[in-house]
């Protein structure tokens, strides 16, 4: 299910990734969004396989972020190795959450989910060790021993490396035999069991895939902060990770990145243009909010199989008319050829 | 004993409030398989039309009546948006009232601000056991059991209640004997609406609404609606007065800030303890 994106593009797409933080004044907009690219990349693989809605993935976010917060502020232990537990700890909180809650389905897991975010909320709101009220501050930069990151740059380009990543594993991960497993598990849960597809199991390991990428996001973004907070993971900001996966294109490798890009950028450009003077008070929330959903439900309506494999689609389709074009009595002679190709 | 009186009491008028917003939930769920976000924006519609119109010098009894059909049209409209597209899969609906509901956010702080709002209710105070208790939370109960007679009346005996019900028990079926399962599933919505702005005009004179409201109320019904079963009306509302005792007593004897996970994770764990029937009685 992998939608082929010409190599030139991408090259053209990376480039531009790597060149256009050099020349902006301020970077945690960029670092967010290509964060929650890693995140969305897991989620679109949790949601395009499994075919169920997880509204709470800010919860392995912030299990992430939390790895981090704790073991190197609370525990003083090196950054190096909390970012390195921050995925591994997220993948083993997701496997062991996903064991009852990946039993549900439907709007009871959607619900499921949606409790297991609030619930991580409220102990970390309750629990001293984890912050309490006040959250934990004072995350020390990312380094190795006495070599320590300075300034945002470096964080960008750690970012990007870990997007790169996450790409490439779920991209193997698709096209490997247990991903076609997965992908069985998407068309008929009942007839991929039939076929010796580990339902459970199978569910439960891209589940805890999806929430190591959450995982190292949230552990990086602790790093940039550099503070963690029970409010530092909204349910808004959750439900949004699903509508950029939707708008993307669930269950296409470059989806998750495209929908990431394209809702942060309409997010940020409401924001700028909600925080132009002169406006009255109400008007950036009200912008905030009522644009940003009225973007999201036409673009549901009129793509609802994301932007990427439409877009694949209709290029699929030109090719097909020019190859039908210019040899017509093929097609004539063998009509279900195009059907196959 | 006053106070435990007055937790009860309390606990059982919220708990009524959600047992309206789950059986929304059910409603729409059964006939359309879409999980409707907007369940808790609907009760914030009703509960801020309402104080508009009582602002406007609406008697009370017509400004609230008008408050929950203005609610039930709502609920229609989102119907509409979120199923009418043919062919929209149940996945994208859930988005759409998300989105919804995000949008109806903007509209609130428009129109009514980002703070809180009650309007006016019943004033007075009752004796119950000893326990003095605001008229309001007793209105609350009454007009929830009504409801819930009048719900359960119009499922089992209106031509348009067994319509419904035979469109989500078998879609293909209903279809073949006439029954538009596309309308049905507006009008589910229409009647989610309905419920939803009786819960949203009942509560909010003892518990304010705002923009930030939908959630907490509809993750309340929700969980009402999973606590009952997510079939039957009334036992919905029996999960809805459960829950709404249980976090009220929490909140009175232990503290306020743990009302909400207890709540989640009674839902939790019945949802799992569960699943495997009540997915089973839904499918009937």
């Amino acid at each position: 299910m992998t939608r082929r994106i010409p190599a030139l593009v991408v090259c053209v797409a990376a480039v531009i990734a790597l060149v256009v933080p050099l020349f902006l004044p301020d970077l945690s907009f960029y670092i967010q969004m290509i964060l929650a690219a890693v995140i969305v990349t897991g989620l679109s693989l949790f949601m395009g396989y499994a075919g169920q809605a997880s509204l709470g993935h800010g919860a392995f976010v912030a299990v992430g972020a939390l790895t981090v917060a704790v073991m190197t502020v609370r525990l003083g232990l090196p950054p190096l190795l909390a970012l390195i537990c921050a995925p591994i700890l997220a993948a083993v909180f997701a496997y062991i959450v996903g064991l009852p809650l990946l039993r549900l389905r439907g709007h009871y897991l959607a619900f499921g989910t949606l409790a297991l975010l609030l619930i991580v909320q409220a102990v970390i709101a309750t629990v001293p060790f984890f912050g309490g009220g006040l959250g934990i501050f004072g995350v020390p930069p990312l380094g190795v021993g006495d070599a320590v990151i300075s300034g945002q740059l470096p964080y960008v380009y750690l970012s990007l490396a870990v997007l790169a990543l996450a790409l490439l594993i779920s991209r193997n991960v698709i096209r490997s035999r247990f991903g076609r497993g997965v992908r069985a598990l998407a068309g008929s849960e009942s007839a991929a069991a039939s076929s010796g597809v580990p339902v459970l199991r199978t569910k439960l390991a891209v589940f805890a895939l999806s929430a190591a990428f959450a995982g190292l996001a949230g552990g990086i973004m602790a790093f940039f902060t550099p503070y963690v907070s029970s409010e530092s993971f909204p349910v808004a900001t959750s439900i949004a990770y699903i509508i950029m996966a939707v708008i993307g294109g669930l269950g296409s490798l470059w989806g998750g990145v495209i929908g990431a890009v394209l809702v942060s950028l309409l997010v940020q450009v409401l924001n700028a243009v909600s925080n132009q003077p002169g406006l009255p008070a109400t008007t950036g929330p009200v912008l905030q909010y009522g644009a940003y959903a009225l973007v999201l439900i036409l673009a549901l309506l009129f793509i609802p199989k994301g932007i990427v494999p439409t877009i694949a689609q209709a290029m699929r389709r030109r090719r097909d008319r020019r190859a039908d074009a210019a040899a017509p009595t093929d097609v004539a002679v063998e009509p279900w050829a195009s059907v196959q190709g | 004993m006053n106070d435990f009186i007055t937790y009860l009491v309390s606990g059982v008028a919220i708990g009524c409030a959600f047992a309206l917003i789950g059986s929304g939930f059910v409603v729409v769920h059964r006939v359309t398989r879409v999980v409707n976000f907007t369940q808790g924006t609907l009760a914030v519609f009703g509960g801020l039309i309402a104080s508009t119109l009582l602002k406007g010098a609406l008697p009370h009894g017509i400004a609230e009546i008008v408050a929950v059909l203005s609610a039930g049209v709502i609920g229609l409209i989102f119907g509409f948006i979120a199923t009418g597209k043919r062919g929209t899969p149940p996945l994208i609906s859930l988005l759409i009232t998300l989105g919804l509901s995000t949008l109806s956010a903007a509209f609130f702080i428009l129109f009514w601000g980002q703070n809180p709002i009650s309007p006016p209710g019943i004033g007075g105070a009752t004796d119950v056991l000893g326990a003095r208790i605001e008229t309001q939370r007793l209105l609350v109960v009454v007009v929830t059991v009504i409801a819930f007679v009048v719900l359960s009346l119009f499922f089992d005996r209106s031509y348009v209640g067994k319509g419904l019900t035979a469109a989500a028990s078998n879609p293909r079926a209903a279809r073949l004997v006439g029954i538009n399962v596309r309308w049905m599933g507006f009008l589910s919505f229409g009647i989610a609406g309905v419920l939803g702005g009786l819960a949203g005009v009942l509560i909010a004179p003892t518990n304010a609404v705002s923009f930030a409201s939908d959630l907490p109320l509809a993750l309340g019904g929700f969980a009402a609606a999973v606590f009952g079963g997510l079939v039957s009306v009334w036992r919905t509302l029996l999960g809805g007065i459960v829950l709404g005792v249980v976090g009220q007593l929490v909140a009175g004897y232990l503290s306020g800030s743990y009302q909400t996970e207890v709540a989640l994770l009674m839902m939790l764990a019945i949802m799992i303890v569960r699943y495997k029937s009540l997915s089973a009685e839904e499918a009937k």
